[in-house]
């Protein structure tokens, strides 16, 4: 498992396991309106500013080339080859299981127990862009190594960067959350734990899935070596939400630190870039992960989907029979 | 009584008062009422003529006035009193439709005179606010229902969020709806709190202060629309000569009130550039940056640092807008020391950065406030804004691989605030080993 697919398997795969009619809906709706890009060697996709005018011309491209990797845009243009004439283009959200700056596995690129966190995290950034944000067209894709989170609700579709930055720092909770108000003129100040709705829920539910994957050797700014062993020791505590003495045992002085750092990671958990960036090219679904020989797909059910047991092509059975 | 007039001007009501002045010919004559009201305004300076607006005219550039004056050393509340005493309101929301029409029509849209009159219709408001006594709750609803934001979408309020005049963050949200109405909080919320009275947890997390803030934006946000709808209709009709008067005159305050003197602003004094006190991710930029991160690690991040860091260090401290020119007037300093380091940076990424992406030089110029152009030209200062360097927020987000915090790091928020401090530290240093020898 996980082992980098030949060319002979890519060609298998293409030829007779792939099919353009797997493709999902929304990509095949405006299928002439996203730029395609390509990786044939390995070394990044360096055959870009591909058109085609319906699934068919498609097909008969995956079919003939067999690409190590292939990229559609997340952005709709009026002549997509030329990249000119942006039109709009989907938020995303990337997930990367080799790249989560906290999980409780030790392997070097990705396994079973790294892939269900970044699902787990999924899960919940897709419940706050529903239930927060109220965005609809929400889709989950498996990209072999983690998860993209593909939002087509016409309200986003056009936002800039900065908004769209704004977005992934609330969705991940990637902000430390407010602590001073005022109430009838007196300042006081308030835990996130305490304050069960609105951004404060999502930051405390983002803390909670850190907290509770670390190993206890993660670095977090600011943050002593000491208060992370700490954090690790005490937090069975936070599977009762017994947050008052969790704080306590960290410290009240320690733990805004620790909020802190914790924004910050929160921030790492998602490719930031992925977001801001209006022209992206994004891993196709129904495409081959040749590096790892997965295939990329969208995910009906994220609650319940095992990618060991859908997205593993033929071939890498019958390789290991 | 006080009415939303004083704190909206785009209320129905604000709209019939500017219908029913007419013509802007009496603009700048004299008022009697208006300067009746402004003499028996409670704690108001009487003593100096010059403070007093005598006029509608004078009026608009007295709330801009106001506005570059009061974070300055010395400022006295007094001088403006008037401008919190609601019995103004009627004058006042004539005085904001002209300094509006004036900006738009004497001024491009991102100029420094654009950027100041929109903020000090944001801080009027908040300083209103503030004066308002019982009345400041019925108002605040009010205005609420005038600007259309109760029970508004996110999304509608995404140009507010996107120009960082409001954060996501700090609204509470359910199902895309931003919940600022005290009954549909408890109804959406109530059965999830427990432990505490859901009433006072609405009144620390969105009460008053919230709404506040949601209105003083949203009234930024349509001053900055209306004036560019102003803008756009000038270049087909010639804009009244009293409006283009009145843009001179914001012109003519601007630059006397923010001009450097070595005397009002603390210390926006140029200095050598000291490379030994700049923060990680602008020494990895000068390093030379690889593609991906190229375009906006020189034009965003690195242009801003180093045309700050060598003429406007202060400027965060200060937080007075000062143009390119005002620091280096014949812009000696900009082409002979700014722009040979940008250009050089440039140079050393991977590839070049001009190589497959000249047109970056315009970015360039544009940046430091220049427009879009190939050369500096004093003429086209204004076109755009000097940016200001990017936060270390930011820079997170755009660039994640140039961001390398070190120690001091941890306790900034801006690379040219750790510059600044820096720098400092090192002087320190350095006086302290003098001493020692």
């Amino acid at each position: 498992m996980f082992e980098a697919a030949t060319p002979l398997e890519r060609k298998r795969y293409y030829r007779e396991e792939w099919d353009v009619r797997k493709l999902p809906e929304f990509i095949a709706r405006n299928i002439h309106m996203r730029e395609f890009g390509f990786d044939h060697t390995g070394r990044g996709p360096s055959d870009r500013y591909r058109v085609f005018d319906d699934e068919k011309r498609l097909s008969r491209f995956m079919r003939a080339r067999f690409p190590f990797a292939a990229y559609s845009s997340v952005a709709f243009y009026r002549e997509p080859g030329k990249r000119r004439g942006w039109q709009r283009s989907e938020l995303i959200f990337d997930v990367d299981a080799k790249d989560l700056p906290v999980r409780s596995c030790n392997c070097e690129g990705v396994c079973e127990t790294c892939l269900d966190e970044a699902r787990e995290l999924v899960l919940m950034m897709v419940d706050t862009l529903r239930g927060d944000l109220g965005l609809g067209d929400v889709h989950v894709v498996y990209s072999g190594r983690g998860y993209h989170i593909r939002v087509l609700d016409p309200g986003v579709m056009e936002l800039g960067s900065e908004v769209r930055a704004e977005i992934l720092r609330y969705t991940a909770g990637a902000r430390r959350p407010r602590r001073k108000f005022i109430h009838s003129g007196e300042s006081y100040e308030m835990e996130h734990f305490s304050i069960p709705l609105g951004y404060h829920r999502v930051f405390t539910e983002r803390a909670k899935h850190v907290f509770l994957h670390m190993r206890g050797d993660e670095r977090i700014e600011n943050v002593t070596a000491r208060t992370v062993r700490e954090v690790v020791k005490n937090r069975e505590l936070l599977l009762e939400d017994r947050w008052g003495e969790f704080k306590r045992r960290i410290g009240p002085r320690v733990y805004p630190r620790l909020v802190a750092g914790v924004a910050g990671i929160n921030m790492k958990m998602v490719d930031a870039k992925v977001t801001i960036d209006l022209k992206r090219i994004l891993r196709l679904p129904t495409s081959l992960h040749s590096k790892v020989s997965m295939i990329c797909m969208e995910v009906k059910n994220p609650e319940t989907f095992d990618p060991l047991k859908s997205a593993v092509p033929k071939f890498v059975h019958e390789r290991e029979s | 009584m006080v009415s939303s007039l004083f704190i909206n001007p785009f209320s129905e009501d604000a709209r019939e008062i500017v219908r029913n002045y007419g013509s802007p010919d009496t603009i700048f004559e004299a008022s009697s009422a208006l300067l009746d009201t402004v003499k028996r305004t409670r704690g108001q300076n009487l003593d100096d003529n010059s403070l007093l607006p005598g006029s509608i005219g004078e009026l608009a550039i007295k709330r801009l006035e106001w506005y570059l004056r009061r974070q300055r050393k010395g400022f006295d509340h007094g001088d403006y009193a008037y401008l919190m005493n609601p019995e103004i309101e009627e004058y006042d929301v004539i005085a904001f439709y002209v300094l509006a029409q004036a900006a738009g029509a004497g001024f491009r849209r991102g100029s420094r005179e654009v950027r100041l009159v929109v903020e000090s219709a944001g801080a009027l408001v908040e300083d209103r606010f503030r004066v308002l006594g019982s009345e400041r709750a019925e108002i605040i609803e009010e205005v609420l229902i005038e600007l259309g934001s109760e029970g508004t979408g996110w999304i509608e309020l995404s140009e507010l969020i996107g120009s960082g005049k409001l954060r996501l963050t700090d609204l509470i949200l359910h199902r895309g709806r931003v919940v600022i109405d005290e009954d549909e909080f408890l109804m959406t919320f109530q059965d999830r709190i427990t432990d505490r009275d859901p009433r006072s947890l609405y009144a620390a997390l969105v009460g008053l202060e919230l709404k506040e803030t949601l209105i003083s934006r949203i009234i930024m946000q349509k001053t900055e629309d209306y004036i560019e709808r102003v803008s756009e209709m000038s270049s087909t009709v010639e804009p009244h000569p009293i409006i283009i008067e009145t843009a001179e005159r914001i012109r003519e305050t601007v630059n006397e009130v923010t001009s450097f003197r070595g005397g009002p602003v603390k210390s926006a004094g140029q200095g050598k550039l000291v490379p030994d006190a700049f923060p990680p991710c602008i020494r990895g930029t000068l390093d030379g940056v690889k593609s991906g991160n190229r375009n906006d690690a020189i034009v965003l991040l690195l242009t801003s640092f180093i045309s700050y860091a060598r003429l406007y260090p202060s400027v965060f401290r200060d937080r007075t807008p000062l143009k390119v020119s005002d620091l280096d007037p014949d812009l000696r300093v900009v082409r002979e020391e700014i722009l040979p380091i940008i250009y050089g940076a440039a140079e050393r990424c991977e590839p070049p950065l001009f190589e497959d992406d000249p047109q970056e030089k315009l970015n360039i110029t544009a940046k430091l406030g220049f427009g879009v152009h190939d050369e500096l030209e004093p003429e086209h200062e204004g076109e755009s804004k000097w940016y200001t360097p990017m936060s270390c927020e930011k820079i997170k987000i755009h660039l994640p691989d140039l961001c390398r915090p070190d120690e001091l790091c941890r306790r900034i928020t801006n690379p040219l605030t750790y510059y600044n401090r820096k720098r400092w530290e090192l002087q320190k240093e350095k006086s302290e080993q003098e001493g020692e020898d």
